[in-house]
């Protein structure tokens, strides 16, 4: 991978690790989003938007409710994208989800630890930021910020680190790799059924919507 | 109120969760959003009703955040007003449970659910840059207009901010976005499954149809608490680990 696609894939990641929750939440965090623009980074979409829709699927099951801890799919997308990147077919799918699951997941431990710090730094200054010194509330503030960048590029360098090596050394062989890319499809979609109907069993007649969606779903597949 | 501290409290509402912990949640965002709201009060940004409004509203609080605008409106007229400060504290506190319930049922339990599904739906059909592009806008419309429509209707509103959440269209959102994401989903299911296990022989979309609802039948009742990512992390590694052997 050249230096610039590194560049662009850790600007990216950082990013998509502070929309996550810190600033603005405009969902380029998504997956899809994230997966599609990695994959154009690393001159491969049709990979990034292959695992940045199965990582979708997973993350359809996140609500985040109040201060809820949820894995950070988009940062996993980052990295699945740069593991899938240029495998030919099928083959780097499966490995580049297992990967950008367990960026997801650490940047889910990882938010936490940045919160914990966070947290300690208000207990500190509790005195100044009651007395309402807007400055030091101010600065405590853009540090929480900082730290969250921090936590993103950090969990981007590491997907790459990751991602390059799985591309030395390939842990499966094609017939494993196919098997994981349908297992992993499979999951994700499991996942999805699950999410959709707690979605739709809090909604007035949401079931019977889900069920419709479901009817026209496969219609839309039998015709198409 | 001036509009440029007006514009600029909304910008800053972008910024609301940027020091989110565990000790005051977002008490900090808080803080820095009803900044420029304060500026106003008397004595200015040196005075004592400056600082003691700055203090209270760096205080524990927690909401969704696109509804947040609606508490910072709210706090900074009541803190204009010269509501005593027991009342602004507990308008604060009485906010945060209704903003956060309905935010999160229109929301995260509709708005962003249905966009995501019908962003899938499209990657399926389209270019993925027009699928992604379609997703953000039907998502970003709402929650943009939300969070500016939010802090002028807390604002113009006080201490009878409640009056907003009977607006008729938040209303019509609640109604409508639950059942949208359902049918979304719904559709999403089979359009995405098919496209996913195009390239895929036999043997191999039935597994993966096998897999799917094994999962389905893992989350929503053996093992519901896991998660998706934790329970994808073991099948995948235990997946990785039958294929490292074929």
């Amino acid at each position: 991978m050249e230096f610039t696609t590194v560049g662009g894939l850790l600007l990216w990641g950082a990013v998509v690790g502070l929309d996550l929750a810190t600033i603005a939440q405009v969902m380029i965090a998504r997956p899809l989003v994230a997966g599609v623009v990695a994959g154009w980074i690393i001159g491969d979409v049709q990979a990034g938007l292959i695992v940045g829709a199965i990582l979708e699927l997973f993350a359809l099951e996140v609500l985040p409710f109040g201060a809820a801890r949820y894995p950070d799919y988009g940062l996993g997308a980052v990295a699945a994208a740069a593991t899938a990147g240029g495998a030919p077919g099928v083959f780097g799918i499966g490995i580049g989800v297992a990967v950008g699951l367990l960026i997801a997941y650490l940047g889910e431990v990882a938010i936490q630890l940045v919160r914990q710090r966070t947290a300690a730094d208000v207990v500190s200054c509790r005195k100044v930021i009651d007395s309402g010194d807007f400055r030091v509330i101010y600065r405590l503030h853009l540090r929480g910020i900082l730290r969250d960048a921090a936590r993103a590029i950090a969990l981007t360098g590491l997907g790459l680190l990751l991602a390059a090596a799985v591309r030395i050394a390939m842990p499966v062989s094609v017939r494993g790799a196919v098997l994981l890319g349908a297992v992993a499809m499979g999951v994700g979609l499991g996942t999805t059924l699950v999410s959709g109907t707690m979605i739709a069993r809090d909604a007035r007649g949401g079931l019977v919507w889900l069920a419709a969606g479901l009817l026209a779903g496969v219609a839309w597949v039998v015709v198409r | 109120m001036n509009r440029g501290r007006l514009a600029a409290a909304t910008a800053r509402l972008f910024l609301f969760q940027g020091s989110m912990n565990h000790e005051r949640l977002q008490g900090l965002g808080m803080a820095v959003a009803i900044e420029p709201l304060l500026r106003d009060l008397e004595g200015g940004p040196a005075g004592k009703a400056y600082h003691e409004a700055i203090g209270r509203a760096a205080g524990f609080f927690n909401t969704h955040p696109y509804m947040a605008g609606l508490a910072v409106g709210a706090v900074a007229k009541a803190e204009h007003v010269g509501v005593p400060s027991q009342q602004v504290d507990r308008l604060r506190m009485a906010l945060k449970g209704p903003l956060g319930s309905l935010g999160d049922r229109m929301i995260w339990e509709g708005v962003l659910p249905a966009a995501a599904a019908i962003g899938l739906s499209l990657a399926t059909m389209t270019n993925p840059f027009i699928a992604v592009g379609a997703f953000l806008l039907l998502f970003n419309a709402p929650h943009v207009l939300l969070r500016w429509w939010g802090l002028r209707a807390g604002w113009r509103l006080g201490t009878d901010v409640a009056e907003a959440l009977s607006h008729p269209v938040l209303q019509a959102g609640l109604k409508i976005s639950g059942p949208m994401a359902a049918l979304a989903i719904g559709f999403a299911i089979p359009v995405v499954a098919e496209w996913l296990t195009t390239g895929l022989d036999p043997t191999a979309r039935w597994g993966t149809a096998a897999v799917g609802l094994s999962t389905a039948i893992a989350t929503r009742w053996l093992v519901p608490t896991l998660g998706a990512a934790r329970l994808g992390i073991l099948v995948l590694a235990a997946t990785l680990a039958l294929g490292w052997l074929l």
